[in-house]
């Protein structure tokens, strides 16, 4: 499909000649994003600008997120929506739960992604007996020093891939209540702060039933996004075919390198939060989140963390458009996968067949984009 | 031989229960023969034993019960105690009714009219029933009378003003003397969406963005116009780009030269306008 984006043609800094950055020079570069920020607040100060161009330079943000695109894509073949909406969400500093039939490379993106991260990386496989302590870590008796020692468990890492999370109990999801969403874990009346930056990818698998628990909404909703992963197309079959076939089968993950470092990420979303956004796409977001809780299909509306999600995921995919301001069309383009597991059905809509972005859809359409 | 091995085989216990039916059905006998039979008693006898009437009692004092006279006259006042026959007299609303009722007896008297009753009473059953299933099931109905294909356009917040009633040329004027350019590049924005709308190239509706709109236009002179507008539009609106009068220039050129391919005429050059903001 042809991509319409206009923001797509307009006069963004190029990436690099390679059309990747490497490590070293992501790391060097560290106070770049800084000076290009004092650069935007000079020219907004001096007045009215010159030409209609990204007031901030994006050149770096774009060069780093197309490497980890072209890393990823060097084992995975297409998904190029799916990768966008998780740089999305590592760019809005949210977690995310991919959610898809088993075989469409769900945990293996998540892996890919967490590789192109420099930062320490742990994963999690839920298990139906899976225990709190298992996740967050446990005090340990030492006896030569007669007192009590924490051990932190794999929750202590910056990227966390928590593998078929709805494996586990309600009792093993409420421990990561806390750290998901005020990035600390409380053990023995001791508060450990997690390190920066911190994100959980959980996936989980909607067919199976046997074995499985239904997240609790209250964790669903510290989800920035719930993303579903689809089929490949014919063509993408095809490739994946053929490249396993060339590479006689096995997927070599020592080929994807890491791009981004903890600063280089971190000086990414400060220029993210800088993002302008006017007042009436406040509103419109505000409205459609609003909407979830009046319509008359739904038996759960989205809160407030919504409207924040769906505003900090609008400025990080600006930004990886080329843009230094939030359009109408970032918020219709993320509603979905912010919304979708933050809104519950009634029994009579589920019982009809519609779908959480069925709902979505309806409520987008009864709402005018401002202009 | 059998029933001695069956008492043997009973016990101390058996034989007593036993010897006790035994003897209590020979008491039975002997008492049923010894009995009398009842004689019959003579008339004479039958009727010196008639019952006869008591004398009344005149020993036991019985308390006379008095009425009170005021509030006999409180209960004859209140109208559950007037027993009087109503009026055979009836108003003229009451005769209206009558004569409607005697109206529809005649009307369902006839053969078609018994027919009639008949099934349109399961009729309007079956209706009934049908309504409240699909209300209980929440079925919109409202497409089978072909309203479900203007869905879309029936449920809009309509806080904003329509383009088809804005007169462009009187606003956008205003805007430029009042040296508001970004109100101005919005109005020409909205100006050239009509224009696209008139001109069938793309479907108006509200909810819809103007990458909606971008994709809606086949790839040629007039999409690249109006991507350059858009794009143009967009940083003004949405991005809160200050405008000068030269800048301003610009995204208005723009916006006539989408208008332009729509007339067939090559895009002009922009308009004067007031260079003081």
């Amino acid at each position: 499909m042809e991509n319409e984006n206009p923001d797509l043609t307009s006069p963004t800094p190029a990436p690099d000649a390679t059309g990747s950055t490497p490590p070293s020079a992501a790391n060097t570069t560290a106070e770049a994003p800084a000076a290009a920020e004092t650069q935007s607040a000079a020219e907004a100060a001096t007045g009215p600008a010159n030409s209609f161009g990204p007031r901030t330079d994006f050149a770096r943000l774009t060069a780093q997120t197309e490497a980890i695109k072209a890393e990823i894509g060097k084992i995975i073949v297409g998904q190029q929506d799916l990768l966008e909406l998780l740089l999305t969400a590592i760019l809005a500093d949210g977690h995310v739960l991919l959610e898809g039939v088993p075989g469409v490379a769900k945990t293996l993106m998540a892996k890919l992604l967490a590789r192109t991260l420099e930062v320490p990386f742990s994963r999690i496989q839920f298990t139906p007996d899976l225990m709190p302590s298992d996740v967050l870590g446990t005090s340990v008796f030492r006896q030569n020093k007669a007192d009590f020692e924490f051990r932190p468990g794999p929750i202590f890492a910056s990227v966390v891939l928590i593998d078929e999370i709805n494996r586990a109990p309600a009792k093993t999801q409420s421990a990561l209540f806390e750290v998901m969403e005020e990035r600390t874990v409380t053990q023995d009346g001791t508060t450990y702060g997690m390190p920066e930056p911190f994100l959980v990818l959980a996936t989980q698998n909607p067919v199976e039933q046997e074995g499985t628990y239904r997240l609790p909404e209250a964790q669903l909703d510290r989800f920035l996004f719930k993303l579903h992963v689809g089929y490949p197309s014919l063509a993408e079959e095809v490739q994946i075919l053929q490249g396993h076939h060339a590479g006689f089968g096995g997927t070599n993950l020592e080929a994807v390198q890491p791009i981004l470092s903890a600063d280089d990420l971190a000086s990414l979303r400060r220029q993210v939060r800088q993002q302008r956004v006017e007042a009436n796409i406040l509103e419109y977001i505000a409205k459609l989140v609003g909407q979830t809780r009046a319509h008359k299909s739904l038996y759960l509306g989205a809160s407030p963390r919504a409207s924040l999600a769906l505003l900090n995921g609008a400025k990080a995919l600006a930004a990886l458009r080329g843009r230094d301001f939030v359009t109408p069309e970032d918020v219709q383009f993320l509603a979905p996968s912010v919304l979708r597991h933050r809104i519950m059905l009634t029994p009579e809509r589920e019982m009809e067949g519609g779908t959480p972005d069925d709902v979505v859809k309806q409520i987008m359409q009864q709402i005018e984009v401002p202009r | 031989m059998v029933e001695k091995l069956k008492l043997k085989k009973a016990g101390p216990g058996g034989c007593l229960a036993w010897c006790l039916l035994v003897v209590g059905y020979l008491a039975l006998a002997g008492a049923a023969q010894a009995a009398p039979a009842p004689k019959p008693v003579p008339p004479a006898a039958a009727a010196e034993f008639r019952p006869r009437p008591l004398p009344p009692d005149r020993i036991t004092p019985l308390p006379t019960r008095r009425l009170d006279a005021e509030r006999l006259r409180e209960l004859a006042s209140q109208r559950d105690f007037r027993y009087v026959e109503p009026s055979a007299r009836t108003d003229a609303w009451e005769a209206f009714w009558a004569r409607i009722w005697r109206w529809l007896g005649n009307l369902f008297d006839t053969p078609t009219g018994r027919v009639t009753w008949k099934y349109g009473v399961y009729a309007v059953a079956l209706a009934v029933l049908v309504y409240a299933v699909l209300k209980l099931m929440q079925v919109d109905v409202t497409g089978a009378f072909g309203r479900a294909g203007r869905r879309g356009q029936l449920e809009y917040d309509t806080a904003g003003e329509n383009i088809h009633e804005v007169d462009f040329r009187t606003r956008i004027a205003e805007a430029e003397a009042a040296g508001n350019f970004r109100l101005a590049t919005r109005l020409g924005y909205l100006e050239v969406l009509k224009h696209l709308t008139d001109g069938g190239f793309i479907q108006w509706q509200p909810d819809k963005t103007n990458h909606a709109y971008l994709t809606e236009l086949a790839a040629g002179p007039l999409r690249d116009a109006f991507r350059a507008a858009t794009r143009e539009f967009e940083y003004v609106w949405y991005g809160d780009l200050r405008l000068n009068a030269a800048l301003y220039q610009q995204a208005r050129a723009s916006q006539r030269a989408v208008s332009s391919l729509l007339a067939g005429r090559p895009a002009p050059v922009s308009a004067a306008i007031p260079q003081s903001a």
